[in-house]
């Protein structure tokens, strides 16, 4: 079925396009981002159950215009073409009035060229299988009952075992001088917890799954239960790890957290803007072992941050960051790409229309290799198999990385022993771990679960995946 | 809009309670690079959720169930009861135990203070440009880039049972990056965020020179070198994180949904502490918290209450829902911890070989297992001859393992919603050192 575009904004189209019309006038550039995104959230627990709309919801806009400097934004969430006057004045406020107070204040205002767009009208609307609206939420709960009492009935164990699922129909129209653009999809993302507790011991195991789904990514949660609630078991004779360094097999989902968080967020280019970047330094060079290939992009593989056009109303695209071990390139938004003297990417996203667009991944992954995931145990004389992404953290500037990793599971002279470690926490300088990567097993993994910010805010919807990779890492 | 809403939802039939939450929020915003602004952003927005309750009862037990929904100020009346209408039927799937709304109560609560109303935003966030700026004047160490937010807000909550209240509040957020290059030495960086909801001439200035100074210790240090058995001081951001563990150990909703097993008129902390026993009040109207409100998003009004006195669990914090579940006292919601110092001072914590952290990638602690850990970005190793900044390598233990032994500085630290102790010395905790 086809994804409807949100019938508000076809119906404002006109006033935004009257908009721009009018502040052409005293601006060089003036563009204006519409949003409207409708989403709910489910959730189903022993004790209880909630329906929410989604933390992702909005309906609002965001205009941007050349303040004679740089650029100045304006969001807003109240539209009507009687009251344009006002909305006019609110914007030559923020981009006239505040810049000369700030500018008699002593503040140095930087400098940027006007940005120049060719003419350009498209629009998109993604597929799925089942629309939110052709079902009800007695069918989402009646599922997600299901699924958590026969979860239930696999341990005597469990505490609780929690069923989420949300979904998010995504409508946005992009309004220039030169552009008008349209586009609208839906994601939906379904998560379990198994909540576990013997004696005082809680520990807890969690999957899921997303993707550019509808309802029918039920079904496909039902299938993880029982393995999510075995794990959460063993959880509870999980030890913890000796400190050191260590072989390891990361998970596919594994794998996309490092991509993400060393080469992802090392190489959004508003940080080549700031100098926050020691990417820049490496343009050209090895960062990685050969075996080593990277991408991101809107236009890179069909996931949750698969767009037409990014917040800034750039056309999406498939950026090869490492080639061969050797990086490549950076992804970038529309402003730094001004100011670098560089194409932007289409990864200018906001967090909503109330925030500002940064440079930000959107389908971020290691390519394949040729191994087998059996071949990479039996490699190993003393190791382990990573897997379950608790948290990541970057550092751009030095290179650090953090990777929070539910389980660790023991591998000796090549085989796994049953024995597991959690939590475990991987550190280490990225181009060491990615220089020691040695095996790369033959299939890819998105994992589309959760959501990343820029340093602790600007929270925006990403994927990150890979196959199987071996290195050496440091654990503790 | 209300108004229209509260219209709209008259004219719907079975809805036997509802809830609206308003907030109407004006910022300005000004992105810097060095001491360059590079953008500024201001909004005008209004978000409104309406929570909308149906009762029902199977054999002869009571139910409520619910249903959130955002309403936009751009919907039109239809949108807005259609919206409503899906709620109302998909809060009759929501099989929840009953209880009730918040009702009106006859007080006054204290005014929420802030310099922040006494002129304008455009003159606030001129002067607060001047605070991030003015220390910085090192040769060798600089701002690298600075985000600056000043929220004004409006909160109005609004119940089917009477609840009229509202207040108005502030939200300042900035998150600054300082570098530092010494010598040689690889350029390097660190990342702070502060927020506030008060004008506090010190607050900005004293947080930026801080981090400049720290950051001229990170572009020495060395690697954190592998130790076993020598206690690990944390000190600054992670301090706060630790204690979110006890704060959410004392959660009526956590405790009605078995995540939490703790026990009022039990020790948090097991037996035979020989640290320092925590007492922790949680306090509405904590000084320059953007946290602090006179009502909760029940419309509940909130009170300063203790939950640990030495150590013992005084009681659970919850809101109403869970208050009326678990057949205790609500307190509502209150987002601001206080924590008393310990006994000894910050000497005498230092005294003899340490590893004291203070900025970590991301240190967190799972509130539920105990577990927690950080990637170090810097801390100082004191191997009883000399201090040595270090970076590098990672710790990680668990709270219930360290927490019979732990002390608390007696100076504080206020960081938004947090007042507690400055530095916690801990045991047994693992390090994993890079050389």
């Amino acid at each position: 079925m086809q994804v409807p575009m949100s019938k508000y904004l076809t119906n404002q189209k006109g006033t935004l396009k009257k908009l721009i019309g009018i502040l052409s006038r005293d601006f060089k550039y003036a563009s204006v981002l519409g949003t409207d995104v409708k989403g709910k959230e489910y959730e189903v627990r022993k004790t209880g159950t909630s329906i929410t709309d989604s933390l992702w919801n909005e309906r609002g806009f965001v205009v941007r215009v050349f303040n004679g400097y740089n650029y100045s934004e304006y969001s807003f969430n109240e539209l009507s073409e009687d009251t344009l006057d006002l909305l006019v004045d609110k914007i030559k406020e923020k981009a006239e009035d505040d810049i000369k107070n700030l500018k008699s204040a002593g503040i140095n205002i930087s400098n940027y060229p006007v940005i120049e767009e060719e003419k350009l009208t498209m629009s998109h609307y993604k597929e799925v299988e089942i629309l939110p609206e052709e079902k009800t939420a007695e069918y989402r709960i009646k599922k997600m009952t299901e699924i958590m009492n026969e979860a239930l009935s696999y341990s005597d164990l469990l505490v609780d075992f929690n069923v989420r699922y949300e979904e998010c129909h995504i409508s946005k129209i992009f309004i220039s001088q030169n552009k008008d653009l349209e586009q609208s999809y839906i994601w939906s993302q379904g998560n379990i917890l198994a909540l576990v507790r013997r004696d005082n011991n809680t520990k807890y195991y969690y999957d899921g799954v997303a993707g550019l789904k509808g309802v029918e990514l039920l079904d496909e949660l039902r299938a993880k239960a029982k393995v999510v609630v075995e794990n959460a078991e063993k959880l509870l004779d999980a030890k913890r790890i000796t400190p050191g360094e260590y072989d390891v097999i990361c998970s596919p989902e594994i794998a996309g957290l490092i991509a993400h968080e060393a080469f992802g967020h090392g190489v959004e280019m508003d940080m080549f803007v700031k100098n926050r970047a020691k990417a820049v330094e490496y343009i050209g060079k090895y960062v990685a072992s050969e075996l080593v290939n990277m991408h991101d992009g809107a236009a890179a593989v069909e996931s949750v941050s698969s767009y037409l056009f990014d917040d800034e109303g750039t056309i999406g695209t498939d950026t090869l960051i490492i080639e061969n071990g050797i990086l490549k390139t950076g992804i970038s938004d529309l402003l730094s790409a001004l100011r670098l003297g560089t194409k932007p990417t289409g990864n200018g996203k906001r967090e909503s229309f109330e925030r500002k667009a940064y440079a930000r991944m959107t389908n971020t992954f290691f390519e394949a290799g040729n191994d087998k995931l059996g071949d990479m145990i039996a490699s190993i004389k003393e190791g382990y198999l990573l897997d379950g992404t608790m948290s990541g953290m970057e550092d751009p500037k030095n290179w650090g990385i953090q990777c929070m990793i539910l389980v660790a599971k023991e591998i000796k002279d090549g085989k796994l022993t049953g024995n597991i470690m959690s939590p475990v926490i991987m550190t280490g300088y990225v181009p060491d771990l990615l220089k020691s990567i040695s095996m790369v097993s033959d299939k890819v993994e998105i994992s589309a679960l959760g959501a990343c910010g820029k340093g602790y805010k600007e929270w925006v919807k990403v994927s990150d995946g890979g196959p199987y990779i071996k290195a050496r890492a440091r654990l503790g | 809009m209300l108004g229209r809403i509260k219209n709209i939802l008259s004219n719907i039939d079975g809805i036997d309670a509802w809830k609206i939450v308003e907030k109407t929020i004006e910022s300005k915003e000004l992105f810097f690079i060095k001491k360059e602004l590079d953008m500024n952003r201001g909004k005008d927005v209004t978000n409104i959720t309406l929570t909308i309750y149906k009762d029902f009862e199977e054999e002869g037990k009571k139910f409520r169930g619910s249903s959130t929904i955002n309403i936009h100020p751009t919907m039109s009346d239809e949108e807005i009861a259609n919206e409503i209408k899906d709620a109302l039927y998909a809060a009759g799937f929501v099989k929840n135990e009953y209880y009730p709304l918040a009702n009106p109560v006859n007080e006054i609560p204290q005014k929420l203070e802030s310099r922040f109303n006494k002129d304008s935003m455009s003159n606030w966030i001129t002067k607060l440009t001047q605070d991030i700026f003015i220390r910085d004047k090192y040769d060798n160490g600089w701002i690298n880039s600075a985000e600056l937010f000043l929220d004004k807000i409006k909160v109005r909550i609004v119940n089917s049972e009477g609840i009229d209240v509202s207040y108005d509040t502030y939200r300042g957020q900035l998150e600054f990056i300082t570098n530092w290059k010494e010598g040689e030495s690889e350029e390097v960086e660190l990342y702070q965020d502060i927020l506030f909801s008060d004008y506090d001439a010190n607050l900005i200035p004293n947080a930026v020179d801080e981090m400049l100074k720290i950051s001229k210790d990170k572009a020495v240090a060395k690697p954190t070198p592998k130790l076993n058995n020598i206690p690990v001081i944390l000190s600054g951001e992670p301090v706060n994180t630790i204690f979110k563990y006890y704060y959410n150990k004392a959660c009526g909703r956590l405790i009605y949904e078995h995540i939490s097993t703790a026990k009022v008129g039990e020790s948090i902390q097991g037996d035979d502490v020989k640290g320092d026993k925590i007492n922790m009040i949680l306090d509405p109207y904590l000084e320059n918290s953007t946290f602090s409100a006179p009502y909760d998003e029940d419309g509940f009004l909130l009170k300063k209450v203790t939950v640990y006195e030495d150590g013992i669990l005084k009681r659970y914090w919850s809101d109403l829902r869970h208050a009326y579940y678990l057949n205790i006292e609500p307190t509502g919601v209150i987002r601001n911890i206080v924590i008393n110092g310990g006994k000894k001072t910050l000497e005498d914590l230092k005294k003899g070989a340490y590893l004291e952290l203070k900025s970590f990638s991301d240190f967190q602690i799972d509130t539920i297992t105990g577990d927690f850990a950080g990637e170090i970005r810097l801390g100082w190793y004191n191997n009883g001859n000399e201090i040595v900044p270090v970076t590098g390598g990672s710790i990680s233990g668990n709270i219930n393992e360290v927490h019979k032994e732990m002390y608390l500085s007696k100076e504080l630290q206020k960081r938004n919603n947090f007042l507690g102790p400055v530095s916690i010395k801990m045991f047994n905790v693992n390090i994993a050192g890079v050389e």
